[in-house]
């Protein structure tokens, strides 16, 4: 008892001292979203379909997953599991209160997490039998079967814990008028579509222990722009009307390179530039077909002419932080037009006059789908020349970026130009899956082998170690099948006005996300 | 008169039924599945039917259509399907931005054009007609999103005059305003110039400056307000022009309204959304035209007594 309230006023003295010399300005902030994350409708976690950088500082998560994709405590300060994966113990922080006072507890997790299953995501706690509060600051998930994914599921801004009182009282409104987390940032005002306002949190006093400062963040009022013409953004960016874009679309890298008081501020990328071959559609039913395609990319040239070497090249279909993208070398794809010539000759395909390869009569002429943004017209322009220059002969053909969905489900599609933001492994499922063939899995790629190591990947892991060999070895098998090929991996990049905030040198996280703020500070 | 415009409101019913009919139809007919937003890709054909039921998608075109008018006309537009608000809530949030933007654009467009026009018209064939005839061009041919591109580029960036984007205050009224405005601008200068011109070679102008009075009572007073019979014709119908030309500026400068919840619908397929906005602008131009048949009707006789 005695320790706690040392603690409780150790941890309150800090928080004083920390707000002291801060409360003399007032730090003020404006960010604009990235244009992905334009129109949430709401602020509640338990209906959002998507979410926006602005959850993560109203909210708090159990644990919090750094740039490197470890994972470290934010309100659970230590977990255990148990030995065969079927239980998880959570220890939570003492002291953590929602922004209206009421405390945060084992038992308001264990209410959470009923909620949560009726929640949009709530395939996040499938595995999940139940959720028990052993005392105030203790809390057991017992599992239906490992989940070695649940700490990456409690880290997601999905997983955000608000105040489940709050929620029932509230109903439709929650969200909308009034959002109660236990994030470093309340809510002030929400206008749909346009801003957000956040006030700080004077009593946050249990960050993650990604950030440096432990107290109340920096910024006293922080407000979210939502702006959703990238140009228009990045105007605001420059004339001074904004302090920060949190995601810098790579067409303005080198823009803010020649303007003296912008900066940019490295976030790990998350998205993955690749081409679906449809396996199912003449010629691509020849792996042979597959493979020259899929080696006739050049991605390094990609990566320096397209995309003026920001961010790096992709050889398979995981970003590079993931463990399970580490494949053996000579499963990699990487750019090869000899071999790709040699594939094509031997399947058949002989080049004729004009350069296009011809088989019994037939051209190896293939669609090549987009959609309409204009990243995507000029990559595909490029791999259509180079999947030229060995003997195919691509037809693109261009969809508005809202409809493209509804024709891949039509199984038309040959080859592809797309990408896919996310940073698990578990996404070779999502796109490669037999049973979601069309989209997401426009590859059409249904294999027995395959469905046997994805089944093992998705539920026949007890542990971390063996989630990580399991799903290396369901991509490495589906890479070797060459249902798609890599292209480019971008980085992320929030651009910001350096004259007037100062952001960290290392951004811990997958985003900017409350943590992040925690240690940006206005400069007076 | 009064009969004049019971005629008149009772064509608008036609009109309106066929322009609800083929707003909700363009919907449907159009790829995309709004029910695919709302599902996670490999559920269950049951939890499908479900959720299209709930929406009423799984009954027949002709009884949807039914449905959704009868609700229309009781003011109901619906639950968007993305947001789960009620639809017209949603519109009443940002319609009042919209009105706002479009209605600033048509007084910038009826008070400049026909200065415009007037000086175009006195001018005549010397370089102020020249050059504001010139100008008249180039404003109406321009693209709007380009136009308030520039704006932002000269007067937000290289003067800081006006805030980039956003709504807050009247100075961030300003750009949007002159972008949308300046179409409007150029036609109704055009159409100006021309109605002067055409009217100050008439009879009565001449008998006018027969009985001597000055040029400038003959301009203002008697020239001006027979020329203004087609002026109000296009500036009517410029109101619906005007909300539609605004979706784009409206996502240009980042500003609340129809616009910029119609993109935005239409990129999630939000079917009760984009039918409740199209309804919106379509009524407009509606409203427009019979305001501009009214008032013309009010200007000059002959206008009512070949309708009654």
């Amino acid at each position: 008892m005695f320790h706690t309230v040392r603690r409780h006023l150790i941890a309150g003295s800090t928080c004083v001292a920390a707000l002291m010399p801060l409360s003399l300005w007032a730090q003020e902030a404006v960010f604009v979203f990235g244009s992905s994350e334009v129109g949430i409708p709401n602020y509640n976690p338990l209906t959002a379909v998507n979410t926006n950088a602005a959850f993560t500082m109203i909210y708090d998560t159990l644990i919090e997953q750094d740039g490197d994709l470890s994972f470290h405590p934010h309100l659970a300060e230590s977990w255990e599991e148990a030995p065969d994966g079927k239980a998880w113990v959570f220890h939570l922080k003492p002291g953590i209160k929602f922004h209206n006072g009421d405390p945060l507890t084992a038992d308001t997790i264990v209410q959470w997490i009923d909620m949560f299953r009726s929640s949009e995501n709530s395939y996040m706690v499938d595995n999940v039998e139940k959720v028990e509060a052993v005392d105030e600051t203790t809390v057991r998930f017992v599992m239906k079967n490992p989940d070695p994914n649940l700490l990456y599921n409690l880290s997601s801004s999905f997983m955000a814990i608000p105040n489940p009182k709050s929620v029932t009282e509230l109903g439709e409104d929650y969200g909308i008028t009034e959002a109660v987390g236990t994030g470093p940032f309340r809510l002030e005002s929400f206008t749909l579509g346009q801003e957000t306002v956040l006030v700080r949190n004077d009593d946050y006093a249990w960050a993650s222990t990604l950030a440096e400062n432990q107290g109340p963040p920096h910024i006293a009022k922080l407000t979210f722009r939502e702006i959703p013409e990238d140009s228009t953004a990045f105007l605001e960016l420059k004339s001074g009307g904004v302090d920060a874009l949190l995601s810098l679309p790579t067409d303005y890298l080198g823009e803010i390179t020649a303007e003296p008081a912008l900066a940019l501020a490295k976030i790990p990328g998350q998205e993955v530039y690749y081409m679906p071959i449809n396996v199912t559609k003449e010629p691509f039913t020849d792996i042979r077909v597959r493979q020259a395609a899929a080696l006739a990319i050049n991605q390094d040239e990609i990566l320096k002419n397209v995309f003026s070497s920001y961010g790096q090249a992709s050889h398979n279909f995981l970003i590079s932080a993931l463990p399970e993208s580490k494949l053996d070398p000579a499963l990699n794809i990487s750019f090869d037009p000899d071999k790709a010539n040699a594939l094509l000759d031997e399947a058949g395909w002989v080049k004729g006059a004009d350069g296009v390869r011809e088989k019994d009569g037939a051209k190896l002429t293939v669609a090549l789908w987009t959609q309409s943004d204009s990243v995507f017209r000029r990559l595909t322009e490029v791999v259509q020349a180079e999947l030229k220059s060995v003997g195919f002969d691509p037809q693109i053909q261009t969809f508005d970026s809202s409809v493209i969905r509804d024709e891949y489900k039509t199984g038309e599609q040959q080859l592809a130009v797309r990408s896919y933001f996310w940073n698990n492994a578990d996404i070779v499922d999502w796109f490669f899956g037999g049973d979601r063939v069309g989209y997401p899995n426009i590859s059409m790629f249904n294999d027995p082998k395959a469905e046997e190591l994805r089944a093992k990947a998705m539920t026949g892991s007890a542990t971390q170690e063996e989630r990580v060999a399991n799903f290396t070895a369901y991509h490495a098998y589906v890479t070797s099948q060459f249902p798609y090929a890599p292209i480019y991996q971008p980085e992320q990049n929030m651009a910001f006005n350096k004259d007037r905030l100062v952001v960290p040198g290392v951004i811990h996280g997958n985003s900017i996300t409350g943590t992040v703020v925690q240690d940006i500070s206005v400069k007076e | 008169m009064l009969i004049y415009l019971i005629k008149r409101i009772l064509l608008l019913a036609p009109v309106f039924l066929a322009v609800s009919a083929i707003i909700f139809l363009i919907l449907h007919l159009i790829p995309g599945d709004p029910v695919d937003n709302l599902l996670k890709v490999g559920s269950s054909a049951a939890k499908r039917a479900e959720i299209e039921a709930r929406y009423g998608l799984d009954r027949p075109l002709v009884v949807q259509y039914g449905i959704w008018l009868g609700n229309v006309l009781q003011g109901d537009l619906g639950t968007s399907i993305v947001t789960r608000r009620p639809v017209s809530q949603l519109i009443g949030q940002t319609l009042p931005h919209s009105l706002q933007l479009g209605g600033l654009a048509l007084l910038l467009s009826s008070v400049v054009g026909v200065l415009l026009g007037v000086l175009a018209a006195r001018a005549r064939d010397r370089w102020p007609d020249r050059l504001v005839m010139g100008g008249v061009l180039l404003g109406s041919t321009l693209p709007s999103f380009w136009i308030g591109l520039i704006l932002i580029l000269v007067f937000s960036v290289q003067l800081g005059w006006f805030p980039v984007s956003g709504a807050r205050g009247w100075s961030s009224l300003v750009l949007p305003v002159i972008t949308i405005g300046l179409g409007g601008v150029a036609l109704v200068a055009r159409v100006t110039r021309v109605a002067m011109i055409d009217t100050a070679g008439r009879d009565f102008v001449l008998l006018l400056h027969a009985k001597g009075l000055p040029p400038g009572r003959i301009l203002w007073r008697h020239v001006l307000r027979h020329a203004m019979i087609p002026v109000v014709t296009i500036l009517a119908l410029r109101i619906g022009w005007i909300l539609g030309g605004a979706v784009t500026v409206e996502y240009v400068f980042a500003r609340p309204g129809l616009g910029t919840t119609l993109i935005k619908a239409l990129n999630q397929h939000d079917y009760p959304v984009v039918q409740a906005c199209l309804l919106m602008l379509a009524i407009a131009v509606m409203l427009g035209t019979l305001l501009g048949d009214i008032i013309q009707a009010l200007m000059d006789p002959r206008v009512r007594e070949a309708i009654t």
